[in-house]
């Protein structure tokens, strides 16, 4: 039910490529997600994961079927109205990073910030105190090509944070870290969980995808299972997590 | 978004190919500095000329008769007209203050105690109030009827020994007779004192009319009985400078032209006219040639700024497609069309104004330089300065804008996936 307290609800969602053969990349997935959820996508390579994050960002539009961010139609709104629902409402994690090559990290972590015509101090606060929360306090003034897989990861993931967004979609976030960074990323992540921040993330690593709420697995474009891990969440959950659940 | 951070990433982004960029700026550099240059030179010119006019100088008249349709310069195409009488006449009207002739006498050489030196022209008889006396050095005006002469200081100083006031001069006529003047005053500057004699500095010699000019018809037998001695130049002084009384002063001698009273009236009609303009209206056909050479330049400029402009825009063409993965992320997270928009044409705009700058500052080195070389007063066209930066912005704009646009409407999700 694309109620009020889905902060996304995908319906009936299908995505084509047309290349020659057309490619089934997602095939009628129909998911709720709540606020204040974390939720986790699981699936061999080329399920759709991607392209999953990219309708639920507002980047894509789907070849059939509804996405509703809020309650509101996606495919609705406007390319104004969407853009700025993805420049204040969302946070995207790339699976490949995307930052803008020829901005420094702080730079990076700003630019979304720049869009929404935050005031100058307050911008540069925030973005140094997300870049030192992934650990890169001293590599605000590095270029892109200057920084490790791991620390671009970090720094894309400190820009999707930094308009503190409703919802964060993270595609595969940790694929570059260590343990040790990993774990401080995850347990970012769990923090603006708890501060209400609904939470989507790609990862092929079951402890990563175990932090959250639930799993949800793709196969070939479509659900396969939902996987319940917190106990307060009904049906099969399997864990229990006194972190703030979805309702 | 905010115009401070817009000019960081653009100045990044031109920074970004420096070569590229300032291969850019080359074009609108060239074609703002040639006109800056030539406007310079045009503004030094104008200055230098019209500096050259007294104040006193506002209040003549230089008058000739010649076929309407005759063009060129003061006194182009003038018949011989207009009699004493008429003259007489004219300094008589109440508007007038003095009216005189003005006519070079034919000369062979000038003898100041044993040298002789050769002298064609520049002897000019007119009336005494022709060499004013603000610019009068030493001395005082010759008098009319007195064999008397006023010298600049280049006819003084030709001599071995500089002549002075009070020293005789002997002056051969072309006719061959000879005549002693005596030296009552020297000029303060070699330049000619209207635009008669043409602004060049050069040895000159000024008389009275009389005896000077009616010896010189005489002996040339040119006083054919048809009423005595004819100028074909004159001048008329109004009393002030003021504009209405130089134009009352006009009417009036016009007037007295038209009448029936006048000798030079009987000749006039749709192939004789009488011009009466003071030397800045004069000047004003001087300007309107430098004009319209000004405009043949800025032409010229202009067709630089246009090739500048398309070089502007294929420039932003291939940076927006070099950057299509970046105009992916910044619509990714947030950036309007709007702001993308802004953010090209800020780049094209920043590339206009530093070519402009640039220019400006070049093309008025130049004009310096060259109005340095010509010897002329410099004079910076400020309102040009303005109006070339306004230039370099609208051409940024101009050729901005259609790359700026592509760039906002790139797809954000093709844009993210292009390599
Ligand atoms: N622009 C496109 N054109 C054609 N096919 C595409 C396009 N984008 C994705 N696909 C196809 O859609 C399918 C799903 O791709 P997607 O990127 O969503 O996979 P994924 O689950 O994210 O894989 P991975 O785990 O490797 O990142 C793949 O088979 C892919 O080839
Ligand atoms: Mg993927």
């Amino acid at each position: 039910m694309p109620g009020t307290q889905s902060a996304v609800s995908l319906t009936d969602v299908s995505k084509t490529y047309y290349r020659g053969e057309p490619v089934y990349a997602l095939d009628g997935v129909s998911l709720e997600i709540p606020r204040g959820s974390y939720t986790a996508i699981m699936g061999p390579s080329g399920t759709g994961k991607s392209t999953l994050m990219n309708l639920v960002g507002c980047l894509d539009t789907p070849t059939s079927g509804r996405v509703s961010i809020d309650g509101r139609d996606a495919g609705g709104l406007s390319d104004r109205e969407r853009t700025r629902l993805r420049g204040s409402e969302i946070g995207f994690v790339f699976q490949t990073f995307n930052l803008m090559p020829r901005l420094t990290a702080l730079e990076n972590v700003r630019l979304p910030q720049l869009f929404q015509d935050v005031p100058r101090g307050e911008r540069t606060d925030r973005a140094r105190t997300l870049l030192e929360r992934v650990g890169l306090a001293d590599r605000t003034e590095h270029f892109p090509n200057e920084l490790s897989g791991g620390q671009r990861q970090r720094v894309a993931l400190a820009r999707a944070l930094v308009n503190d967004p409703a919802i964060v979609l993270a595609d595969e976030p940790s694929g570059n870290l260590d343990t040790e960074t990993e774990a401080e990323v995850l347990d970012l992540f769990s923090e603006f969980h708890e501060a209400g921040t609904t939470l989507v993330v790609v990862t092929h690593e079951r402890h990563v995808a175990e932090r959250a709420d639930r799993i949800v697995h793709l196969l070939d474009g479509a659900i396969e299972r939902i996987e319940r891990l917190d106990a307060s969440d009904s049906t099969d959950g399997d864990r229990d997590r006194s972190s703030g659940a979805a309702p | 978004m905010m115009v401070r951070e817009s000019l960081r990433l653009s100045w990044r982004a031109i920074t970004g190919h420096k070569l590229r960029s300032a291969l850019t700026i080359v074009g609108i550099v060239i074609g703002i500095a040639a006109v800056i240059t030539f406007v310079t030179l045009g503004a030094s010119l104008q200055a230098g000329i019209i500096g050259d006019i007294s104040p006193d100088d506002q209040r003549s008249l230089y008058g000739w008769a010649a076929d309407p349709d005759v063009e060129g310069g003061p006194g182009a195409g003038a018949q011989p007209i207009f009699s004493d009488s008429d003259l007489a006449a004219v300094a008589d009207l109440e508007e007038v203050d003095a009216a005189y002739g003005y006519a070079p006498v034919g000369t062979r050489s000038i003898a100041s105690g044993d040298q002789r030196l050769p002298q064609g022209d520049g002897v000019i008889a007119t009336g005494p109030s022709y060499v004013r006396e603000s610019t009068l050095a030493d001395g005082r005006q010759f008098e009319t009827g007195a064999r008397e002469a006023v010298l600049n200081p280049a006819a003084a100083g030709q001599f071995e020994e500089n002549v002075s006031v009070g020293d005789e001069l002997t002056i051969t006529l072309l006719g061959g007779g000879q005549t002693d003047v005596e030296v009552v005053g020297i000029t303060d500057s070699s330049e000619g004192l209207s635009p008669f004699e043409g602004f060049e500095n050069s040895p000159r010699v000024y008389v009275p009319t009389d005896p000077f000019y009616a010896e010189q018809v005489g002996t040339e037998g040119q006083d054919t009985g048809d009423g005595g001695l004819r100028f074909a130049a004159i001048v008329i002084e109004a009393p002030s400078a003021d504009d209405g009384a130089v134009d009352d002063a006009r009417s009036a001698a016009e007037a007295y032209f038209e009448s029936d009273d006048s000798d030079a009236g009987e000749f006039l009609g749709e192939d004789l006219a009488v011009s009466l303009e003071t030397s800045t209206e004069l000047l004003q056909q001087l300007q309107d040639v430098l004009e319209i050479f000004q405009s043949f330049i800025v032409g010229i400029a202009a067709i630089s700024l246009v090739v500048a402009s398309i070089g502007i825009a294929n420039i932003m063409l291939v940076s927006v497609t070099e950057r299509t993965r970046e105009i992916g992320i910044m619509k990714a997270v947030g950036a309007q069309k709007r702001d993308v928009l802004g953010l090209f044409l800020l780049e094209a705009v920043v590339l206009g104004l530093i070519g402009a700058v640039l220019g400006t500052v070049l093309g008025l080195v130049v004009g310096y330089l060259g109005a340095q070389y010509i010897d002329l007063p410099v004079v910076y066209p400020l309102e040009y300065v303005v109006l070339a930066v306004a230039v370099g912005i609208v051409v940024g704009i101009g050729s901005g804008l259609y790359p700026a646009w592509r760039a906002a409407r790139t797809d954000p999700i093709e844009a993210l996936r292009y390599e």
